[in-house]
């Protein structure tokens, strides 16, 4: 079995290469051989096939290009190499169920398999997106905590403390931490569900050492929340994530592991970002000794994964990761358009549809590409958590004629989309309640898109 | 007419080829992002004589306004643009030695890099990219740069403009660091200073006191001609 020992070792001992020489040489060049090799082809019309042949090839392709490629490590300038038994003494013995949260919150994560009626796990909130005051934080946790589908809490990264802009790797980041860890779980207890795990460990703490000080039991965190470490694209590590898997690991929790391949970046185009997707999922289980992982695929040029080509990328690399493992794999959604436009939601079920109906759950979202300061409200991840109870046990192929028809609603929009209204604009944060207009405009869409031929449960 | 003819036909008789084909030879290199040939297209046109001003701008420009705009497409993807970017650097670097040392063909020089605290590189990366691509020599620092490093590598190259580089949302304020210590050392006013990255904003820009800010890279190329063209007046 590997271990996280071992992980070091061959951090310390595989092959020396330059960054440029593994991103460009090893990774790019070997990447597009392989997807020629294995036939994998992207075709538009179809962003969520039903082709059991199509995902075996690109996890049988996902595997050789993991075996061959291995995971660059940045500090010391090494290639982290395994052996195909490695790989799949691992992926046996990975973890298939994972139990999150305390007393009446907790809940068992489960595998799930394309088309399957089992409901996904739903982990909502912001995705680390930048809030700018406590204030806004504690009205968005709470208001994600009082979703009545949400399993765990991804909570939104505060960008000061007092007043003090956060700086990377300083105290005030470690204070940030602090603050966020403290809130996140004042908020759960201030809306009576103080068992809720919170799952992308603390969004404001980038470095181990923030992380290491903000775990401290007496602010809130658990051993029983998720603690979410992310991978550089294209699958390089450095010392500081790794330090922040010894650090969770030395506490006895589920660590997960977040990676985003870029379509359009080294991967390539969508058939490359699928098959690295995949390779990310292995790379996450042994480097990082993940017992859920958590892919978030975009569009480097629109920040979001609501096209058709990462519509396609989510929905194969997830029926071939869930057909041929029992990996805990959630996708992670972000929608080009603002809160409170049609447009936002309609990204949202077309992402969370892709993701649900191949066999993986779901955290939702990064809104408006996760990058404008309070821009972000309860209602879109509300929205995700709807749409995903209702598609599961869907066909794909009524899926795939689903999406299409969301995806003819915005598309055209997709370069120029509407950054909607912030949280405090369209929400009374004092009674924690959604305006009017964004109730009005919620019924709206989703009447819209039941029309299109899904069934909510209410 | 017959004239033109004739030269053409003895200019391609006495030099073995014709200049547009070594033009296109330089174009090709660059488009088909090989280094090899790109050295090797650049090599023949000093050989063959040839004015580097007009292998530069017909030739490796041309290819890097091609490539840039398939990118821009993506028909290419970020390994051709980057590799496409080393064939007309190592092709720029033969034609440019060609040249008198008081002549320059650059737009303006770009010192850049992903600031202090954040150790992401690609939108960087792209950028740098097509500014190269665009006639700017530039000057990637890498990841994680000190404020004093974008400053004394600006000093020691000459440059017109920092590019500032964050994408997440706690490094935003080490751009703001960057422009405190141009202030600070009393030269704010001699460089032009560019942010961009995922959580950067035209807001923060305006803020913060920067001079230009791009959403995306071709974006930035154009901001990037403009504020230079300005500051040159």
């Amino acid at each position: 079995m590997v271990t996280f020992l071992d992980v070091m070792d061959k951090a310390l001992t595989g092959k020396p290469c330059s960054e440029k020489d593994y991103t460009l040489k090893i990774f790019a060049a070997r990447l597009r051989e392989i997807v020629k090799e294995h036939g994998i082809k992207f075709d538009p019309q179809i962003p969520i096939p039903s082709d059991d042949g199509l995902a075996d090839e690109i996890y049988k392709a996902a595997f050789d290009f993991f075996v061959e490629v291995g995971t660059y490590c940045r500090d010391t300038e090494r290639i982290i190499k395994f052996d195909e038994n490695e790989i799949k003494e691992r992926l046996r013995t990975a973890p298939s169920e994972v139990i999150f949260g305390e007393g009446r919150d907790a809940k068992k994560l489960t595998p799930r398999k394309p088309e399957d009626k089992t409901p996904p796990w739903c982990f909502l909130g912001a995705g680390g997106g930048p809030v700018s005051t406590e204030e806004v934080f504690m009205g968005l946790v709470e208001g994600y905590a009082s979703i009545p589908e949400v399993n765990s809490i991804t909570t939104p990264a505060l960008t000061s403390v007092s007043g003090l802009r956060i700086r990377p790797k300083s105290p005030l980041e470690a204070l940030g931490a602090i603050r966020n860890a403290v809130l996140a779980r004042e908020a759960t207890n201030r809306v009576g569900r103080p068992g809720l795990p919170i799952m992308n460990t603390l969004a404001t703490a980038e470095s181990a050492t923030s992380l290491a000080i903000a775990m401290q039991s007496k602010y809130g965190l658990r051993a029983s929340d998720g603690y979410m470490i992310a991978v550089m694209d294209p699958m390089i590590v450095d010392f500081d994530r790794l330090n922040k898997v010894c650090a969770a690991l030395s506490l006895g929790a589920p660590v997960g592991t977040c990676f985003d391949p870029l379509m359009g970046g080294y991967s390539g185009g969508p058939e490359g970002t699928a098959v690295a997707n995949v390779a990310h999922h292995f790379l996450s289980a042994l480097v990082y000794q993940a017992s859920w992982h958590l892919p978030f695929p975009l569009h480097i040029k629109y920040v979001c994964s609501s096209t058709p080509e990462l519509l396609w990328v989510i929905s194969t690399s997830g029926q071939a990761i869930s057909r041929n493992t029992h990996l805990l794999s959630l996708n992670l959604n972000y929608a080009a358009a603002g809160p409170m436009t049609e447009m936002c939601l309609y990204e949202t079920a077309a992402s969370v549809t892709a993701a649900v109906v191949s066999g993986l759950s779901i955290e939702s979202l990064g809104v408006a590409t996760n990058k404008y300061e309070d821009r972000m409200t309860p209602m879109e991840p509300r929205f995700s958590a709807e749409v995903a109870l209702a598609v599961a046990g869907m066909k794909r192929n009524e899926a795939n004629e689903f999406v299409k028809a969301l995806l003819a609603k915005y598309m055209d929009k997709i370069s120029n989309a509407p950054l909607g209204m912030k949280f405090q604009e369209c929400f009374d944060m004092a009674r924690g309640k959604p305006s009017e207009k964004y109730v009005e405009l919620y019924g709206k869409v989703k009447k819209e898109v039941e029309d299109l031929g899904i069934a909510f449960l209410y | 007419m017959k004239f033109l003819l004739y030269w053409r036909c003895l200019h391609v008789w006495v030099i073995g080829v014709s200049e547009e084909e070594i033009y296109s030879e330089l174009s090709e290199a660059v488009v088909n992002y090989n280094v090899d040939a790109a050295v090797k297209a650049a090599r023949k046109a000093v050989e063959k004589g040839l004015d580097p001003v007009k292998a530069i701008e017909n030739g490796l420009s041309k290819g890097a306004r091609i490539i840039g705009d398939q990118f821009d497409r993506l028909e290419v993807f970020l390994p051709e643009l980057l590799i496409a970017t080393d064939a007309m650097k190592a092709g720029l670097d033969i034609l440019l030695a060609e040249l008198p040392k008081d002549q320059t063909l650059r737009k303006g020089t770009v010192v850049c890099g992903t600031v202090k605290g954040d150790i992401h590189e690609i939108g960087k990366k792209i950028v740098a990219a097509l500014l190269s691509a665009n006639g700017f020599e530039v000057y990637d620092l890498g990841a994680d740069v000190p404020s004093s490093k974008f400053i004394d590598e600006a000093e020691k190259v000459g440059a017109d403009i920092l590019g500032l580089s964050a994408l997440m949302s706690s490094t935003l304020a080490a751009q703001k660091d960057v422009i405190d210590y141009l202030k600070a050392m009393g030269r704010r006013e001699k460089y032009i200073v560019m942010v961009g990255g995922g959580p950067t904003t035209q807001d923060w820009a305006t803020q913060i006191g920067a001079d230009g800010y791009a959403k995306t890279a071709p974006e930035a190329v154009k901001i990037a001609l403009e504020l230079v063209k300005k500051k040159k007046r």
